[in-house]
């Protein structure tokens, strides 16, 4: 099954997000540890999107496919200026608590969660593709 | 859905899903916490980096405060984001 959706480019959109996804995961019978994880993978990626891609408000889509074990998810953000979040500084996991800040784990929980992710910018539309292996048994 | 209870013992309970949308609603919530405390997360479903950051910051604020902050009864899947993020070395956890 694959699906996709558009949503408004707003924190507030969370809401339905999730439940957009919940729909997905029941129709594919996706267990309940799975479903947190891509939830979160998709919260993080959406919401980076709104906080830093603030050339334009069009909606963001949402896309959702599976096949042969792995959920693929896709984002897509239009008329936007070139945003690379790899340029994002990455979080030390290991440094003390008076070092560290309370932000920048969001695309570090992803990275730890997809198996796969890309991101692409072309004709000011910026994709980003992450794909899950649901045989994985982890987060 | 996301809320915060306090018990008859002091203890925080954290329910549901604390997300992006549910930081700033409940900010003054964590603010208003101002002494040792602790966070009981048996009912909490889900947690992101947003939601991630406000315990940060209460734990940081209360540390350098002289208070401290543990967190009790997490959830696989919640414990293990702990562990992604390197939270395990930084709160009390049990």
């Amino acid at each position: 099954m694959a699906t996709e959706r558009m949503f408004p480019k707003a924190i507030a959109s969370l809401e339905e997000v999730f439940n957009h996804l919940d729909a997905f995961y029941a129709a594919e019978a996706i267990e309940t540890g799975a479903a947190m994880s891509l939830s979160l993978v998709v919260e993080e990626l959406f919401t980076n999107l709104v906080k830093y891609n603030t050339a334009s408000r069009n909606p963001i889509l949402v896309k959702l496919g599976r096949e042969n074990g792995k959920v693929r998810i896709e984002l897509v953000d239009h008329d936007v200026d070139r945003f690379d979040p790899a340029t994002l500084p990455d979080v030390d996991v290991n440094a003390p608590m008076s070092e560290r800040t309370p932000g920048g784990l969001g695309l570090h929980l992803v990275r730890a969660i997809v198996d796969h992710i890309s991101f692409e910018y072309e004709n000011r539309v910026m994709r980003i593709v992450v794909v899950k292996n649901l045989e994985r048994g982890d987060v | 859905m996301f809320d915060i209870r306090r018990a008859e013992d002091g203890t925080v309970k954290l329910v549901g899903r604390f997300d992006a949308a549910q930081v700033e609603a409940r900010r003054a919530d964590f603010d208003a916490i101002t002494s040792s405390c602790v966070l009981d997360l048996a009912e909490l479903d889900y947690v992101s980096s947003a939601g991630l950051g406000v315990l940060f910051a209460t734990l940081k604020r209360l540390t350098e405060s002289g208070g401290a902050l543990k967190l009790i009864n997490l959830k696989p899947h919640i414990r293990e984001l702990f562990q992604i993020a390197g939270f395990d070395r930084i709160f009390a956890i049990e």
